[in-house]
């Protein structure tokens, strides 16, 4: 089922009327074309689906080695705080909590927040009107990186390659896995649920 | 996914163009200093982000070394060369492009996050190659500098408002849907 939306676009601040959007569908800024709204293709319900998958990926992806590294005889299990770990020890405090933020607590805080936003709609309760919320999602959406997290442990498997013996681990791909539901999540979010406090759709506004 | 908002508060171009500045300024230690050292049986060596980027290519991972170029040197100076591009055409009066100038914006904009690539890459390699004097990998001062420097572009990205790039005050329109 479509939904109405009364939208504001984010990049030119142009308003528009509303219009109902079939799964699937963009909502494109009549002035600068930026996309101001989908409707997610597998229904309301995938959001909220994603984004509880991700989070349950997220413990496995902590708990389970990343990758195992030996070098003559010697072995080494990396997880996904052993970097963050490393950076501490080497004094390097700041950048460790950086890494620690976008890598690791940031995404899963998104997926946490996602869930939260949809559980309402999806399980017909009353909407739990936490304005701060979708601004929270929005900071959280720029500071989120598992994608180039999974990017940079590919790279460094490469690179490593003829330097020391390695096995994948299971965290590593419960984090890949983690990474795509959110990005999917994020694909299905129905932003219709992000307003905070729903005003009556404005079409006495139009031209 | 794209979020409805009241008017963005917090929007400033004078805070975007000094996180800017100060991103520009971090970029010279981070490219200066060596941002990683690796000790491979008694071998030491430290790397920049450009000799570690060349290092890579000689050993023949072209994809690894272009990737890795592309989001630690190449998406940097883009991001700020954008940003300094929007913020002086905004400074100059009324923007003459305004589509082009938004579209640049969301392109700095989405691209920003994989410059944190190689601050990922150096905390991995940290934690996993501690194999004592036969091989270990040390995170340099050189990573945190360029830490700061993305921080700082995605952070002036966020203080800037592209609807300033706007001439004319919103008016509503109907949208256009596109599957
Ligand atoms: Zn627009």
């Amino acid at each position: 089922m479509g939904s109405d939306v009364n939208l504001t676009c984010r990049l030119c601040g142009h308003k528009h009327r509303p219009i109902r959007l079939a799964p699937g569908e963009r909502a494109l800024c009549a002035r600068c074309s930026t996309v101001m709204a989908t409707e997610g293709r597998f229904g309301p319900e995938a959001a909220l689906v994603f984004s509880i998958t991700g989070l349950i990926l997220a413990l496995p992806a902590a708990l389970l080695p990343f990758v195992i590294a030996g070098k003559l005889g010697d072995e080494r299990v990396c997880r996904l705080f052993t970097g963050v770990g490393a950076l501490w020890d080497n004094g390097m405090r700041t950048l460790a909590v950086l890494v620690f933020l976008c890598g690791a607590l940031l995404p899963v805080a998104l997926l946490g927040a996602m869930a939260v936003l949809h559980v309402p709609a999806c399980l017909k309760w009353h909407t739990v009107n936490i304005p701060s919320l979708p601004r929270i999602v929005h900071i959280l959406e720029h500071w989120a990186f598992p994608e180039v997290q999974v990017l940079a442990v590919l790279i460094a498997l490469i690179k490593l390659g003829g330097l020391v013996d390695l096995t994948v681990g299971p965290g590593f791909w419960c984090y890949c896995a983690m990474a795509v539901s959110l990005v999917l999540a994020q694909r299905s979010f129905n932003s219709e649920l992000c307003d905070p406090a729903p005003v009556p759709c404005r079409t006495d506004a139009a031209p | 996914m794209n979020l409805r908002f009241s008017p963005v508060r917090f929007k400033s171009n004078s805070t975007a163009a000094a996180l800017a500045v100060a991103a520009a300024v971090m970029l010279v230690p981070a490219n200066l200093l060596p941002v990683l050292s690796t000790e491979t049986s008694g071998y030491n060596r430290s790397d920049t982000i450009f000799s570690g980027t060349v290092e890579l290519w000689r050993q023949g991972l072209w994809v690894i070394a272009t990737i890795v170029f592309t989001a630690s040197i190449c998406i940097p100076l883009f991001k700020l060369a954008g940003l300094g591009w929007l913020l002086l055409s905004v400074r100059h009066g009324c923007p003459h492009d305004s589509r082009r100038l938004t579209r640049t914006f969301a392109v700095v904009d989405f691209v920003g996050r994989w410059s944190m690539l190689d601050v990922f890459l150096a905390a991995f390699l940290t934690g996993l190659v501690q194999f004592g004097e036969f091989s270990s990998v040390q995170a340099r001062s050189g990573i945190v500098a360029f830490a700061a420097a993305v921080v700082l572009t995605v952070l002036a990205t966020h203080a800037f408002d592209p609807r300033v790039l706007w001439p004319t005050p919103a008016k509503v329109s109907p949208n256009t849907s596109r599957p």
